[in-house]
């Protein structure tokens, strides 16, 4: 079946070839050492494409004083260097943002190791020539191979010389095309004996140290080797999209065993190197976590992170297993993910006692598998680097309090052999050991042990005060009682540390549990901020920021604890993360001198905003393992609250919708039926007021200006809810007698009573208020007029007002039907009006709005009830505060 | 006409529109009945059969259109629409259920009492049939399907004599677009209003004295067409 099928390109490589359109392409000029003219070799190239019409700009170039080369500088165009303080020297740097801004199509950045000055946005030039590629500028940059990070233990033992500039070898594999600048060692040193390389005294001093003729020739096969790597690279590239079958090892997969020691960087450093002898194939960093152990110290777990991100940076993936016996871990997940090569480390001296047991284990139970064993080699540079293990303090008091509980079990002892002859006081020590095991974990518990053995063995065998064991059988007791209390020791040792370990881990669950538990519930974006920011700042004892976009840039959405601003490196920093949807901040690889620690908060669908944490939250595997959970919580949770606004908003435009269509009606209906009148009866009087009755025609012109009225009436509603709605209701402040704003509210409604009665109930002494009396009387009418609207003939209305609690209160009492009580609620909602009214079509549903609209403009309140007796009557209540301070005119 | 007077049954929720129609209806010569809710204005259709009924759409109790059918289940007599202009498509649905005509509110008494003469003067021609229909110097013989004007017969397409005898049928009461269509094309070009558009223009190209301000075949806007010969 597979022999006439024409071979698929592989996708991988057609996505890699896809993602470039767009992007600049990258040439790298590649040199053994300084000095062989890989910038004087730029310029060149660069100057033939100028003459050929290149927009070409010169970004930045080290002439190092070489006459040569500056004389290429000439008639190009170079850009200007931006100038960074650095402990109070000034250091000029590249401008990349400049460089962008410029976008010419050829750019000259040269030394892409470079190390930028602290405070750059980026600390490796490398970085930046990333960004100006991904903004559409092709780039060309000089390097020499023993930059390259995964050349740097082989360069140091071929020089002696560490490197501290290096380029990661993904940077060197993305160029589009090497050029090898190439001379001889013997040329190179003829070229500095002429002084074309260094100047002066440096020179000299250089030569002695770098430039042997033996390093120069192992240095110039290292570079010889790479550039045709790329070669390699390149023409696999080419076969793979073509669908070629190709010459490469297809199913090598390399397995790289790292654990928290100093090992770690050089084993992934091999693991890449064995990746590059294999054609690039697959390679994986694995480390083994085991819950069963205590968690490595901090400058240990921050070795094993640096390790793990150093394999990332050389293109390598990273896995963590997890499990209680790391033989069976690696060996079970080699069997699944059919590895070929393991390679691991061997330490020089045997501190770790299960290393070996690794490697012998790997040995035996590997099938198919080469296994690489890497021994450690002396690197002196690298120990000054790397602090000692630290000894813990607080376990130095564990085995401080280990032997206490031995003293004090001597104590015990002692007292128990003075008063009661044959007790086993065995036992007694016994006891301190497993305390000792319970209350500061495992090795404390073995120093106790040995303690209690020969502080038992010294007291209290015979003969006394001595090591040496009288009796035969207490040489056989001693043996018990030490292997007894080395064993209770160990486990109970265990159980307490594991137990531990169980706490922690549980403590962590619910703590994001928590977090959990607060996000989903918080409704509103706000709330959400708000959560994430506590929540991490409560796990991680320390500040958090969450910031969310707005219009387009981000802002501070929540601080805890609260903060206004960040510095203007720091917010780099976060639009950088929020921008690019990656890390930025301290203990990255972009903008590193922040003060924080910026994560995306990617979310399902889009980027929720971003969060800032201090670097010290993610400095243990479980601060970084808990802070992304909660990023993954707090992601989802804004998220959903901005699709709730945008519901909300919706909803908020389906009301309104709904609003217009009821003014819509009311307008149509309230202004139409009284006009039909109006027209109606005018038109009856002109076509038949002779033959009408002088009673009829009375009623026809009465109708006539009732009607009119009432037109008024919506009109002056109408315009009176426009004022409100529009905000342009202004409210006077002037003193008032709530009395007589009553007494011409009923006025007005007078001549609509008909058969109604007005009670009226004021005390004799009433405060006066600072309120607006028109719009307070407009108010009382549209509620008197209500009260008229909804109550028959023939009953009474009753109009109070009182003080109360510092209010001064009104109340206006109808004997009307009442309001259903699922209606109380909404009798001040615009256009709602009851159907039963007795006198139909009284109102448009205004006046209650308004009402409640003036009232709440002027700083009252207003309530209805009902129903407020036998089941009939509605009582609306106003309530409005008196002034503390007493008019100025009653003084 | 006969010696009693009309009875012409007023349904609407307006107390202030009976105050002005029950002495307007008097004074030119009916005897109007009055009924505040759509189930009174039944049972008073159903009690004695009014000559004409006069329904508000925007009733309380009852949907305009629900009252206008139920109506229409035991009353064949003309039954005019008081509505308001927003509520288009309600109205043509009561004139599509069988309402005969109807009056926009604000209105003044006098088109009220234009379109109730209308109604009756249709009601009787309905009870007697009038063949020979004449406007001015203008016959339609409704049995020859013959258009003449003084005499001089006019040329007319089957078409066209279809559609003026259904306006004519109206008696002066709208006719809908649909029903125009549905009764001269068929139900399949109930909606195709651009026939009558078309058609409605030739017929007045040929009747009419000025066809730029026709005064025999009226246009109700997104109604339908109106006779009044």
């Amino acid at each position: 079946m597979t022999y006439d099928e024409p071979r698929r390109p592989d996708p991988d490589a057609l996505l890699a070839a896809t993602a470039s359109p767009g992007r600049g392409r990258l040439k790298v000029f590649l040199g053994m050492s300084p000095g062989v003219g890989k910038t004087y070799g730029m310029l060149r190239a660069a100057r033939r494409r100028k003459a050929e019409g290149g927009d070409v700009v010169v970004g930045v170039v080290e002439t190092h004083g070489r006459r040569d080369t500056q004389a290429l500088l000439r008639d190009v165009e170079v850009m200007a260097r931006k100038p960074i303080s650095y402990r109070e020297r000034t250091l000029l740097e590249f401008d990349l943002d400049a460089a962008i801004a410029r976008k010419p199509a050829l750019l000259l950045v040269d030394e892409y190791a470079h190390s930028n000055a602290p405070g750059s946005r980026h600390p490796k030039r490398w970085q930046d020539v990333e960004e100006i590629l991904a903004a559409g500028i092709d780039v060309w940059t000089t390097l020499n191979v023993q930059h390259l990070e995964s050349l740097v233990d082989v360069v140091w033992k071929i020089t002696g010389v560490r490197q501290r500039e290096t380029v990661p070898d993904g940077a060197l594999s993305r160029a589009d095309e090497i050029e090898l600048i190439d001379i001889t060692p013997a040329e190179l040193r003829e070229r500095m004996a002429e002084g074309k390389v260094y100047l002066g005294e440096t020179a000299k001093v250089a030569a002695e140290r770098f430039f042997k003729t033996e390093n120069l020739t192992a240095l110039r096969e290292l570079a010889l080797r790479r550039a045709a790597q790329t070669v390699d690279d390149q023409l696999i590239g080419a076969m793979r999209r073509a669908g070629v079958e190709g010459p490469w090892a297809a199913g090598e997969r390399i397995l790289v065993l790292i654990g928290p020691d100093a090992m770690a960087g050089s084993l992934v450093r091999a693991g890449r190197r064995l990746s590059d002898m294999m054609m690039d194939a697959p390679w994986t960093a694995a480390h083994v976590e085991r819950p069963n152990l205590a968690p490595p110290s901090p400058a240990a777990a921050q070795r094993l992170r640096d390790a793990v991100k150093l394999a990332e940076q050389l293109g390598g993936a990273t896995v963590t297993l997890t499990g209680d016996d790391l033989v069976e871990s690696v060996l079970d997940y080699a069997r699944r993910n059919n590895l070929t090569q393991i390679v691991v480390g061997k330490a020089r001296s045997q501190r770790n006692p299960f290393r070996r047991h690794l490697i012998t284990a790997l040995l035996e139970e590997t099938s198919g598998a080469a296994v690489h064993v890497i021994t450690e080699s002396a690197d002196p540079q690298q120990a000054v680097e790397v602090p000692r293990r630290r000894a813990d303090p607080r376990a130095w008091l564990g085995h401080l309090g280990a032997l206490g509980a031995v003293v004090a079990a001597g104590g015990v002892a002692w007292l128990v052999d003075r008063y009661a002859e044959s007790a086993n006081l065995a036992m007694v020590f016994m006891l301190s050991v497993l305390v000792s095991g319970l209350a500061f974990g495992l090795w404390p518990a073995v120093t106790a042990a040995t303690a209690a053995a020969l502080t038992y063995n010294f007291f209290f065998l015979e003969p006394r005060l001595s090591f040496y064991i009288g009796h035969p059988a207490d040489v056989f007791t001693f043996a018990v009682f030490f292997a007894v209390a080395m064993t209770t020791g160990w486990l109970t040792g265990r159980i307490r540390d594991q137990s531990r370990a169980t706490s922690r881990r549980a403590s962590a669950i619910s703590a994001v549990l928590s977090a959990t538990r607060r996000l989903s519930a918080a409704a509103r974006a706000e709330d959400a901020a708000t959560a994430l920011a506590e929540q991490l700042a409560a796990a991680t004892a320390g500040r958090a920021v969450v910031l969310t976009p707005v219009e387009g840039d981000i802002e501070i959405a929540a601080a805890s604890p609260p903060l206004d601003a960040l510095s203007p490196g720091d917010m780099a920093a976060a639009r950088w993360a929020w921008e690019k949807g990656e890390p930025a901040g301290a203990g990255t690889g972009t903008l590193p001198n922040a003060g924080w620690t910026f994560r995306p908060l990617q979310g399902v669908k889009s980027r929720a905003g971003v969060v800032g944490v201090e670097p010290k939250a993610l400095a243990s595997e479980d601060g970084e393992r808990f802070v992304a959970a909660l990023l993954d919580q707090g992601a989802v949770a804004l998220e959903r609250a901005e699709f709730a606004a945008a519901a909300a908003g919706a909803e908020a435009l389906r009301r309104s919708d709904r609003l217009r269509s009821a003014l819509f009606n009311s307008i149509s209906h309230d202004l139409r039926t009284p006009l039909s009148t109006v027209l109606g009866s005018a038109t009856t009087l002109i076509d038949f007021g002779k033959s009408l009755a002088p009673k009829v025609r009375a009623d026809l012109l009465q109708s006539i200006r009732e009607e009119a009225e009432r037109l008024n009436r919506y009109v002056g509603d109408l315009l009176d809810m426009t004022r409100l709605e529009g905000g342009a209701l202004t409210t006077r402040r002037e003193w008032v007698d709530v009395r007589d704003v009553l007494r011409a509210a009923v006025d007005r409604v007078k001549r609509r009573l008909q058969k109604r009665r007005i009670d009226r109930d004021y005390p004799t002494q009433l405060p006066m208020i600072m309120a607006d009396g028109s719009l307070l009387e407009q108010a009382l009418v549209n509620i008197l007029e209500n009260a008229i609207a909804y109550s028959p003939d023939g009953t009474s209305i009753e109009v109070a007002a009182y003080e109360d609690r510092g209010n001064v209160v009104i109340s206006i009492e109808d004997e009307g039907r009442g309001i259903p009580t699922t209606e109380l609620e909404r009798v001040f909602e615009r256009f709602r009006r009851m159907e039963e009214a007795t006198d139909r079509g009284k109102g448009a549903g205004l006046g209650l709005a308004i009402s409640k609209g003036f009232v709440e403009a002027m700083g009252g309140r207003i309530a209805a009830a009902s129903p407020i007796h036998e089941g009939r009557g509605t009582r609306i209540l106003i309530s409005l505060p008196k002034e503390t301070v007493t008019p100025g005119f009653m003084l | 006409m006969s010696a009693h007077k009309p009875r012409i049954l007023v349904i609407d929720d307006e107390p202030q529109i009976h105050r002005f129609l029950g002495p307007a209806l008097d004074a030119a010569g009916y005897e109007p009945v009055r009924a505040d809710t759509a189930a009174d204005g039944l049972r008073e259709i159903a009690r004695k059969p009014p000559d004409v009924v006069v329904l508000d759409l925007g009733l309380p109790d009852m949907d305009g259109k629900q009252a206008l059918e139920k109506a229409r289940a035991f009353y064949k007599g003309p039954i005019i629409i008081l509505s308001a202009r927003d509520r288009e498509t309600e109205k043509i649905d009561a004139l599509d259920m069988g309402a005969d005509d109807y009056v926009e509110k604000p209105f003044g008494v006098g088109e009220l009492l234009a379109r109730i003469r209308a109604a009756l003067r249709h009601k009787l021609q309905d009870v007697g049939a009038e063949p020979i229909v004449t406007a001015g110097d203008l016959t339609i013989d409704l049995i020859k399907r013959l258009v003449t004007r003084s005499g001089v017969p006019i040329r007319v397409s089957p078409r066209e004599y279809d559609l003026l005898a259904q306006l004519v049928g109206g008696g002066g009461k709208v006719v809908t677009h649909r029903q125009l269509l549905t009764a001269v094309w068929g139900p399949a070009h109930e909606q195709d209003v651009q026939y009558l558009r078309v058609f409605v223009g030739q017929l007045r190209q040929k009747i009419e004295k000025d066809p730029a301000q026709p005064v025999l075949i009226l246009t109700e806007p997104g109604v339908g067409y109106r006779w009044m010969g």
